[in-house]
């Protein structure tokens, strides 16, 4: 009995004394490990490291970031040496004429972490597994694209396509991430590639599999001794000799951790907790230095009809329910002021900023709706204006908001449709509509009734503003709700929606070209009523006119100048049409500690990469990041 | 004895029905969820960007094949059934081809761990402060500390949760606030180990215990008060029984009986009260895992899931009943 009491009060002091210690979180050397939230949380098959199969392992636990490689990438922003670079091909895509044939020239002299070298024989085994067996993730998608693939020698691929694909690179193409090569000689020996689970992964990028926590919670990756020898040691040599991918939790959670210098970079936070880390961190960077602080994404978050259903097949009534928006009141109660506005079809961020955004504004000023009792210009290039002076008003925003109109226009976006209840009216009636008391009927003769589906406390900004908008519409005589839900993409590919909260555009944020989502805008793709729409179309919208634009980008090269026209066309045409209603940029709360790493990526100092964490293009990081520590 | 096992024998068929329901029961709920597990798939595919409309009608196929979802919802029943009375939970299907077996087992000790010995540590703790509470009524130290566990309880557990971790892990810096281990932990069993292990699961322990221990006390402060009122019980102070003794073998005792039953029921419903506890403390466990699987609409996860918590609490209770009359003979086995 004595025994057993000196254990306890044995192990109690150990307890107490192993508390009192420094909260350090691992045992590796904190000055060379950075350490970066999975916004995957806890990973719930942790041992799974085959990416090329849906097997419930993580993608954001560094194994896409820092150990996969594929031969090309399009950065969101301006990358290290250009938005554009040529990973392990050797240079840009060869089409034949009529894009039937892709060839590609691989790099020289990438090793893969185990010695070997990555050579054709690699890419061919990758697309020729894929396409034999139907449980991998791209085996659909090479099938129906590739017709025959073959290595003409070590460092040379040659793709024949079932039919003509100007894009077929993007499959190659890594934005947020793509298909990714799979190294031929570990595969090759497992007996069925879709049940192989790539324990211990050999790499062909700079950081290697170090450990992992087998209940899912962190990956550690540790910097290759030969990180030269890989397309990202072609960059540079990578600062951080680890990096550890760990479950950062809620984002109360995740802001202490930071505040504790104990998280470098948070994948994305809610609008009050970044708030907290500007107001608390001595030792915080962001993307804008000052206020919105948060990376605009290249995706375009709106509100999307289902153009199928009536009435919201008429374009008089989709813009009437633009019109009854009032986006200062949505902005400032979805994201507290901090969101970068669009009034057109493409995102206010990358390269659409100087491509279409600023270009459009003299088109978007003149442009003018009838609303069959008069012409409006319904465009007001005011509003982020308007939401910087609000903001200014705000004590601890005040030195933050600039006054320079560039400035603005990057952080707030250009200008958004002025809310006009009258003109909204006016539409409703030219569409057939009456108001009967306080309430607006259909034509009909049946209450107009929308219901806006958002999504619930995942993506809470927009359960906001959609409840704000809902609010806003019924307040004007239309019997609207708000209908949270924990996807919304379900009802949306299903088509069983009013409207709902969501994108359906994402560019590539660092290149012009529109491809990336209006291939599938096409009204080839378009569903029946009651069918499942494929992806990304949700609005189930079709138009002769965008049908042509999409064949006239099939018919060019992606580096066709005459691409951005077209996507000029695509904006005008959509602005006319208002199938969705665009909103803003998804604004990302990224923030990074500078306590041990420094050289993260801002804007407009150094915007070469977006520094939300589960990008593939992420990887740029390691090569900027530098000790902020002897 | 005769009359004790057909009584036995009954229950036991009652527990066999429960749980044949409850599995059902789960089974169709799970299958009229609106989530599409291969409509997840495609979902995280296309998220890529990778969107050719032909080949996204060829994934829904394929990946309805392989898991095994094609044929009405009655035929998949059936297919259930006759693998789960082998034993086998089938396959993931958000996390294909891994069987749901080896995700439930490998996330399920830490859950049972943290739950029994909080739930144990808050019975034990909350019952002796309880007895004490309710037989030395007039006991100042024993008020207050009543008092404040009491005042705890109405806390939501959220609320409690963070509080305990801003204080210690933020204001007071000496507990970790996420994990069950430090990240890059030798798992090789050590004593470094368990310490570590001991030290990640204090929090998430305290904040179960804080909760769980008001009730205990709560509940055994009223039934050692009506005893202390009982005849035997006068009868052993006037016959110079020492108040030790008299609390330990007369009130105690006699408490305990309807407080066992509370623990078996709590034992078999640990797994109701991990998700806040994993989410808050970034624990590892069982609780994670079924609001992933929900999201993802894996129904096999799910049923797994909800099938273990269903067979634990069903055991639970069958035990109790069948354990009461042999602790309690006042307690009749009909």
């Amino acid at each position: 009995m004595k025994l057993w009491r000196k254990f306890l009060a044995g192990a109690a002091l150990a307890v107490l004394a192993s508390t009192a210690q420094a909260q350090d979180i691992s045992n590796l050397p904190r000055k060379e490990t950075v350490i970066i939230e999975n916004p995957e949380g806890t990973v719930k098959n942790p041992g799974w490291f085959n990416i090329w199969v849906n097997g419930g392992g993580g993608l954001s636990t560094g194994l896409q970031q820092l150990t996969m490689d594929t031969l090309w990438y399009i950065d969101p922003d301006q990358g290290i040496n250009g938005a554009w670079y040529n990973s392990l091909a050797a240079d840009k895509p060869i089409y034949n004429a009529d894009f039937t044939e892709m060839t590609v020239k691989l790099r020289k002299g990438m090793y893969w972490s185990d010695g070997v070298e990555f050579t054709a024989d690699d890419l061919v085994y990758t697309v020729q597994t894929n396409i034999d067996h139907p449980g991998m993730l791209s085996s659909a998608l090479l099938s129906v694209s590739v017709d025959s693939v073959k290595a003409t020698d070590p460092y040379t691929v040659v793709f024949k396509l079932k039919k003509p694909n100007s894009r077929f690179h993007a499959l190659f193409t890594v934005r947020w991430n793509a298909i990714w090569v799979m190294p031929k000689h570990v595969f090759e020996k497992v007996a069925d590639p879709v049940k192989f689970d790539f324990a211990n992964p050999i790499s062909i990028s700079a950081y290697k599999l170090k450990n992992y926590d087998p209940q899912g919670k962190w990956y550690i990756w540790e910097k290759r001794d030969d990180w030269q020898r890989t397309p990202l040691g072609l960059l540079g040599e990578p600062g951080p000799k680890y990096a550890a991918y760990v479950d950062g939790g809620p984002p109360d959670k995740k802001t202490i951790a930071q505040l504790k210098h104990e998280l470098d970079i948070i994948h994305d936070n809610t609008p009050e907790g970044m708030f907290t880390l500007v107001d608390q961190s001595k030792s915080l960077a962001t993307w804008f230095k000052g206020f919105p602080y948060a990376h605009p994404d290249p995706t375009l978050p709106a509100v999307i009809f289902n153009t199928q259903k009536a009435p919201f097949d008429k374009a008089d009534v989709r813009w009437a329910l633009a019109l009854l928006i009032d986006m200062k009141a949505v902005d400032l109660a979805s994201y507290r002021g901090a969101a970068t506005l669009s009034a057109i079809g493409v995102p206010p961020t990358g390269v659409a900023m100087t491509t279409y955004q600023a270009p459009m504004q003299e088109w978007l000023k003149s442009f003018e709706l009838d609303t069959g009792k008069e012409k409006i210009k319904p465009y007001d290039p005011t509003i982020p204006t308007q939401i910087a002076d609000m903001l200014r008003k705000q004590p601890k925003f005040k030195d933050q908001i600039p006054t320079d109109p560039t400035a603005i226009a990057n952080q707030f976006g250009y200008g958004w449709w002025k809310p006009n209840p009258k003109a909204a009216g006016e539409l409703l009636e030219k569409a057939g509509f009456k108001k009967v008391g306080d309430q607006w009927m259909q034509p009909d003769g049946q209450p107009f009734r929308v219901r806006l589906t958002v999504e619930g406390d995942s993506r809470s900004v927009f359960t906001r503003a959609g409840t704000l908008i809902a609010q806003q519409w019924k307040q004007f005589g239309i019997d609207a709700k708000a209908q949270p839900t924990t996807n919304p993409w379900q009802p949306m590919q299903a088509g069983d929606f009013d409207t709902a909260i969501a994108w359906s555009v994402e560019t590539w944020g660092g290149d012009a070209d529109m491809s990336f989502f209006l291939d599938s805008w096409h009204s080839s793709f378009v569903a029946k009523p009651g069918e499942v729409q494929p992806a990304r179309n949700w609005q189930r919208w079709s138009n002769p006119d965008l049908d042509k634009i999409i064949e006239g980008i099939r018919g060019i090269s992606f580096d066709d100048p005459k691409g951005v026209d077209y996507g000029m066309d695509y904006l005008k045409l959509v602005v006319k049409e208002m199938p969705t209603i665009p909103m803003m940029s998804y604004n990302v709360f990224a923030s990074m500690d500078t306590t041990y790493w420094t050289g993260y990526p801002s804007f407009p100092d150094d915007p070469y990469t977006d520094p939300v964490p589960n990008w593939g293009n992420s990887r740029l990081m390691m090569i900027k990041l530098k000790p902020a520590q002897p | 004895m005769t009359g004790y096992m057909i009584f036995v024998a009954r229950r036991f068929g009652q527990l066999l029905l429960v749980v044949f329901l409850g599995i059902s029961a789960t089974f169709f709920i799970t299958h009229m969820t609106p989530v599409d597990p291969v409509a997840e798939t495609i979902s995280v595919i296309t998220n890529f960007g990778k969107s050719d409309p032909e080949a996204i009608d060829l994934m829904r196929k394929t990946l309805t094949e392989l898991y095994g979802l094609q044929g009405n919802v009655f035929e998949q029943y059936v297919t259930f059934w006759s693998r789960l009375i082998q034993g086998d939970l089938g396959p993931s299907l958000s996390a294909f081809p891994t069987p749901v077996s080896q995700i439930i087992f490998r996330a399920l000790p830490w859950t049972v761990g943290l739950m029994i010995s909080a739930t144990l540590i808050s019975f034990v703790l909350g019952n002796a402060l309880g007895a004490l509470a309710g037989y030395y009524r007039k006991s100042r130290i024993l008020k207050i500390i009543s008092l404040g566990l009491i005042g705890l309880q109405p806390i939501p557990y959220y609320i409690l949760a963070f509080i305990l971790l801003i204080l210690f892990g933020f204001v007071w810096p000496i507990l970790p606030i996420t994990g069950g281990y430090e990240m890059n932990a030798d798992l090789d069993l050590s004593f470094a180990l368990v310490l570590d292990i001991i030290r990640h699961s204090i929090l998430p322990a305290l904040a179960l215990v804080l909760v769980g221990a008001g009730s205990w006390l709560t509940g055994m402060r009223a039934l050692t008060s009506n005893i202390v009122t009982e005849d035997y019980v006068t009868f052993a102070e006037l016959g110079g029984v020492g108040s030790t003794r008299i609390l330990r073998s007369y009130v105690v005792r006699n408490a305990m009986v309807p407080q066992l039953t509370g623990l078996a029921m709590s034992l078999g419903a640990i797994f109701n009260g991990t998700v806040i506890t994993e989410i808050v403390f970034g624990y590892p466990g069982i609780g994670t895992l079924l609001i992933n699987a929900v999201h993802a609409g894996d129904y096999s996860l799910v049923l797994g899931l909800a099938s273990l918590s269903i067979v634990g609490v069903a055991i639970a209770v069958f035990l109790i009943d069948i354990l009461s009359p042999l602790l309690d003979p006042r307690i009749k086995a009909e």
